[in-house]
C-alpha cells in the first residue's frame, strides 16, 4: 500500500498553546464536583473524591447538566429529579405481554375491563400507562415496543368508554425493569403495562 | 464569565500540510518510538515524559497503520540523543522513521517537542513544540499522535470522546441513568447530566459542543440538548405536545438538521427538523413503529428501524422520506440500531442483529451497501448492541453484556481486535463516538 508522507516542513518550530484549562483566571465557585473514577490514573485531580461530600450537602437546585471545563467538573444532583416515577402497586393491576408483542391477551383484556369499571367509578382519576419491556430486546426498539404496549392498553380502555384525556402513555422500554433476574419469570414480569394513578 | 472554550484548541490542525508532499511507497517501513527524553531531571518532567511515551505508543498503535521496531532492539543501541540523533544506529535496527520526543515542566507549563525523521536522509518530516498546562500530559500525546497520522494522510481519533449512559451513580431510592463522556481510550470519564432521572440515547452534535439525548425528567421521554461546555440544556427540542414522546435523536453530518422518532401522529414515526427543532417534517407514515434513524455521510439518505413487516428490520429512505426500501435481509428476525460509516470510502452500515436463533442474543454486524455482504463483528462475547463509528470510520464502539455487566467495547471495522473500554463502574451502555 503506498502512503504519502509530507516532506520539507518549515524548520521553524510552531509554538502551540493548548488551552488545557478553561475559564482560567475566573475564581471557581462551582458546586462540589461529583468526580468519577479515573481508571489507571494515580494522580487524580484535586477534589476528585468529593462525591461523598457532595451527597451530604443539602441540594435544592442545580443545573440539569454540568459544565465540562478542562479537567474539572461541576454540577450537583437536583433533589426531586426524576419525579413522576410512579412506584409500584396502586389500585390497578399490571397487564402482561408475550415476548416481542404488544397484543392484548384475553387475560389482559379482562384486567383492562376491571380497570375501565374502576375508572368509571373514580371520575377524577388520571392514569399514566407505562409500557415496559424485558431486557432481552434492543434499547431503541424496546422503546417503540413499550410505546405500543402502553398504546394498546390505552386504546382498549378508550374503546370501553374511558375518556382519552384521562390517560397518558409513557414508554420505558427496557430502561426500568421491575424484576432484575435473568430468567423467564423475571422477564415475564417486566413485559407489562403499569397503571400509575394520580 | 463567558462560555468556556470547548476543548483543547487543535493547534496543529490549523497548520496546513505543505503541498509539495512526496509519495513514499512501502508501508513496511518501521517506526522507532524510543522513550521520551526529559529536558530537566525533576520528577515532574520525568513523569510527563513517561506518560507522553506510553500514551503516544498506545495512540499510534490503536489505528494499526504503522509497524514498530521492537523495544528490545531499541534497548540494544545507544540511547537517543535528541539534539543529534545518530541515524546510522536507527537504520541499523531497521527503522525507517524515528519519532523523537522531549518534555519539561517549566514555569508552570509543560513543553513537549516532537520530531519525526526520515532515517535514510535525516530529514525532519515534522517538528513541533506543544506547550500548555501540565495537568493532563495525555492530551499532548493525543495531539502529537493525530499530527503524526496526518503525515500519512490519516485522520486520527486520539482527541475524540465517547458519550455513554451509566447507572454508576444510581441508588436504590433513585435508579437513575446519567450521561457521561470519556476520552476515546477510556480515560477521564466525566459526568454530564445531574438530574437524577433516566437520561439515555446520547448523540453528539457534529461540532462537539453539544449532545442531544432523551430524558425522562419531566415524566415521559423527550429530547434534550446538553450544551456540555456551558452546563446548560434545552428541553423538549422537538416540541412535543400533550403526552407525545420523542426519542432516538441524531444530527445530520452537517449539523444543520436533527432526525428523531416521535409518536405525535399516533405511532412512532421518523421526523427531521432543523437543528434547533424548528420546521419538523414527518418522513414515515405507517402505523408500525419507525424508529432509530441514522444519516448517510452525505446526509441525503436515512436508515432506520421499522417493524412494518412484522419484525424489526433496517430500512433505507431518502432524506425527504421517499424511495423507502428494506436493507436487512437474512440477518434474523430482529435488527435495530443502525450506524452509517461516516467515512465515504466505506459504504457500509453497522447494526445490532439477532443472528442466531435460540435465546435472545444480539451481535454487531456490518452490511456492505454495494454487495449486501454482511460481516459479523462480535461473536461469543455475550449480547452486544448499539454500534457507533469512530469519526474516521476505522473503529466501532458498542456495548456488550459480559458476566452480567454491560461494558463499552471497541472493535476495529473488521472485528479483529475487540477490547473492553475501562470507563469505570456500573453498567455502561449506549455509546456514541463524538468528534
Amino acid at each position: 500500500m503506498p502512503f504519502r508522507l509530507a516532506a520539507r516542513l518549515p524548520l521553524t518550530f510552531l509554538t502551540l498553546a493548548f488551552a488545557l484549562t478553561f475559564g482560567a483566571g475566573c475564581p471557581s465557585k462551582r458546586p462540589p464536583a461529583l468526580a468519577t473514577a479515573q481508571p489507571g490514573e494515580g494522580a487524580g485531580a484535586a477534589g476528585a473524591d468529593s462525591r461523598s461530600h457532595a451527597r451530604t450537602q443539602p441540594v435544592e437546585e442545580g443545573p440539569d447538566v454540568r459544565a465540562i471545563r478542562g479537567e474539572g467538573t461541576s454540577g450537583s444532583d437536583i433533589a426531586g429529579g426524576g419525579a413522576a416515577f410512579s412506584g409500584e402497586g396502586g389500585p390497578l393491576a399490571d397487564i402482561h405481554f408475550e415476548l416481542d408483542s404488544a397484543a392484548l391477551s384475553d387475560e389482559a383484556r379482562a384486567t383492562l375491563e376491571k380497570h375501565a369499571a374502576w375508572l368509571q367509578s373514580q371520575r377524577s382519576a388520571h392514569v399514566t400507562i407505562e409500557g415496559h419491556c424485558d431486557e432481552r430486546g434492543t434499547v431503541e426498539y424496546n422503546l417503540a415496543l413499550g410505546e405500543q404496549r402502553a398504546r394498546a392498553a390505552r386504546d382498549y380502555l378508550v374503546s370501553l368508554g374511558v375518556a382519552q384525556n384521562r390517560l397518558n402513555i409513557v414508554s420505558f422500554g427496557k430502561e426500568r425493569p421491575l424484576a432484575t433476574g435473568n430468567d423467564e419469570a423475571a422477564w415475564a414480569q417486566n413485559r407489562r403495562a403499569h397503571f400509575a394513578v394520580k | 464569565m463567558p462560555p468556556a472554550a470547548a476543548r483543547p484548541a487543535p493547534p496543529a490542525a490549523q497548520q496546513p500540510l505543505p503541498s509539495d508532499t512526496i509519495v513514499i511507497t512501502g508501508v513496511e517501513g518501521k517506526f522507532a518510538l524510543p522513550d521520551c527524553v526529559p529536558r530537566k531531571p525533576d520528577e515532574a518532567s520525568q513523569a510527563a515524559c513517561r506518560t507522553l511515551t506510553q500514551v503516544l505508543r498506545a495512540d499510534l498503535r490503536f489505528e494499526n497503520l504503522f509497524q514498530f521496531v521492537q523495544d528490545s532492539l531499541i534497548g540494544a543501541i545507544p540511547p537517543l540523543n535528541p539534539q543529534a540523533p545518530r541515524f546510522e544506529d536507527w537504520k541499523g535496527i531497521g527503522a525507517k522513521f524515528l519519532i523523537s520526543t522531549q518534555a519539561e515542566v517549566t514555569g508552570g507549563e509543560l513543553v513537549t517537542e516532537v520530531r519525526v525523521y526520515l532515517v535514510d536522509t535525516g530529514q525532519a518530516m515534522l517538528q513541533r513544540r506543544y506547550s500548555g498546562k501540565p495537568d493532563n500530559p495525555r492530551i499532548f500525546a493525543h495531539q502529537a499522535s493525530d499530527d503524526i497520522l496526518a503525515l500519512a494522510q490519516y485522520k486520527g481519533v486520539a482527541r475524540t470522546r465517547i458519550a455513554f449512559v451509566s447507572d454508576r451513580d444510581a441508588t436504590k431510592e433513585r435508579p437513575s441513568k446519567e450521561l457521561y463522556i470519556v476520552d476515546y481510550d477510556g480515560y477521564n470519564p466525566r459526568r454530564v447530566t445531574v438530574n437524577g432521572s433516566l437520561n439515555i440515547l446520547p448523540s453528539w452534535r457534529p461540532d462537539g459542543q453539544a449532545i442531544a439525548y432523551v430524558s425522562y425528567r419531566q415524566g415521559s421521554p423527550l429530547i434534550y440538548l446538553a450544551k456540555i461546555f456551558e452546563g446548560q440544556s434545552v428541553a423538549n427540542l422537538s416540541g412535543e405536545k400533550g403526552d407525545s414522546q420523542a426519542f432516538s435523536p441524531v444530527f445530520s453530518p452537517d449539523g444543520k438538521s436533527i432526525a428523531f422518532a416521535s409518536n405525535r401522529a399516533g405511532s412512532a414515526d421518523i421526523f427531521v427538523a432543523a437543528a434547533d427543532g424548528s420546521s419538523p417534517r414527518r418522513l414515515t407514515t405507517t402505523q408500525a413503529s419507525d424508529t432509530a434513524p441514522c444519516f448517510s455521510p452525505t446526509g441525503q439518505e436515512i436508515a432506520f428501524t421499522s417493524n412494518r413487516t412484522g419484525t424489526p428490520q433496517i430500512w433505507l429512505m431518502d432524506s425527504d422520506g421517499l424511495n423507502v426500501r428494506r436493507l436487512s435481509q437474512g440477518t434474523g428476525n430482529y435488527n435495530d440500531g443502525c450506524a452509517w460509516n461516516p467515512a465515504k470510502q466505506y459504504s457500509e452500515i453497522a447494526f445490532t442483529a439477532r443472528l442466531e436463533a435460540g435465546p435472545l442474543h444480539f451481535d454487531i454486524a456490518v452490511i456492505d451497501l454495494a454487495t449486501r455482504q454482511v460481516r459479523q463483528i462480535t461473536e461469543g462475547r455475550g449480547s452486544c448492541e448499539y454500534p457507533s463509528w469512530a469519526p474516521n470510520g476505522r473503529h466501532l464502539v458498542f456495548s456488550c453484556e459480559r458476566n452480567k455487566r454491560w461494558e463499552i467495547t471497541i472493535a476495529d471495522r473488521e472485528g479483529r481486535s475487540i477490547q473492553t473500554l475501562a470507563t469505570g463502574p456500573g453498567n455502561n451502555v449506549q455509546p456514541d463516538w463524538g468528534p
